[in-house]
């Protein structure tokens, strides 16, 4: 199956690329939220998300902001598939510790809310209002190969056209994403397939 | 209770991650759920182990907390009659 990325965007602890284009990001809070406000979204929900679906939701922005799918692709016909190593770990360890205690046992909705992970591709869905398949797989590393292979098998649904796909990794303070805006008929010449993919995560 | 009211205020900012948004800005009287602040279930949750871990009161009973998280000014008042801490 030849399928395209037609947009990517790259986030780590200390650098954002969206298609080539190294993003500056003024320090001012934390590193998640310099980014957001740096993309100039206006999302206040944003606020509310564990750090994990934070990543998600910035690298799907960042992705999406070059491309308009309100006039390329029907909603329905856009899927969403994501994977990472620590899967919702991270927030986890978060709701642990509001139950870790009987004499301070106070179980947060809030945090409870994120733990798990596919919590992240419903966020991506609920904010470009995509009705496609969605899922998320938790594999050891980041692997050009088993990505590829997400992406095609989303795309053997004939009705899906595109799809927001990425690696979204966050555990104790340390971000790792990698999202792509993969299509049947990309506008440009960046094919998915392991070579690229193996690239654009070592930028 | 203006003091009780402003300690709310900034509570509710901080436990719900009202992230721009300041004491000055939340009605004291305007309704927290729907519209005003237009908070969600999930915050209702977090709203009711804010009343339990702050100020000792159990809100187990959802249409308690309907009235309860009224507006602010009514859920200072509740507080400033029942709390234990």
């Amino acid at each position: 199956m030849k399928l395209g990325i037609e947009s990517y965007c790259r986030i780590t602890n200390n650098s954002v690329i969206v298609n080539d284009n190294s993003i500056e990001i003024p320090r001012e809070q934390s590193w998640l939220t310099d980014i957001y406000h740096a993309a100039k979204i206006s999302y206040p929900k944003f606020f509310k998300m564990d750090n994990l679906a934070k990543c998600g939701f910035l690298g799907s922005e960042l992705v999406l902001q070059s491309i308009d799918i309100d006039k390329t692709t029907p909603k329905e016909n856009i899927a969403v598939v994501c994977c990472n190593r620590s899967s919702s770990l991270d927030d986890d360890t978060a709701y642990q510790k509001t139950i870790q205690n009987n004499d301070d046992y106070f179980p947060s909705p809030a945090v409870f809310v994120y733990t798990l992970a596919n919590i992240v591709t419903g966020e991506i869905s609920i904010r470009n209002k995509t009705m496609g398949e969605s899922a998320f797989y938790v594999m050891e590393q980041f692997n050009p190969q088993k990505f590829c292979s997400f992406a095609e098998s989303a795309f053997l649904d004939s009705t899906i056209d595109a799809c927001i796909c990425g690696w979204v990794e966050f555990f104790d303070g340390n971000c790792d994403v990698l999202f792509t805006y993969i299509t049947r008929n990309p506008k440009n010449n960046k094919e998915l397939n392991i070579e690229n993919l193996h690239t654009l995560y070592n930028l | 209770m203006e003091e009780l009211i402003l300690e709310l205020k900034k509570e509710i900012i901080e436990v719900l991650n009202l992230e721009e948004i300041t004491p000055e800005d939340i009605d004291t009287d305007a309704p927290l759920f729907g519209e005003g602040l237009g908070l969600d279930s999930i915050d209702a949750l977090e709203l009711m182990m804010l009343m339990q871990k702050n100020y000792g009161i159990k809100v187990d009973n959802s249409e308690k907390g309907k009235e309860i998280f009224k507006s602010i000014r009514v859920m200072a008042e509740f507080i400033s009659n029942n709390r234990t801490k």
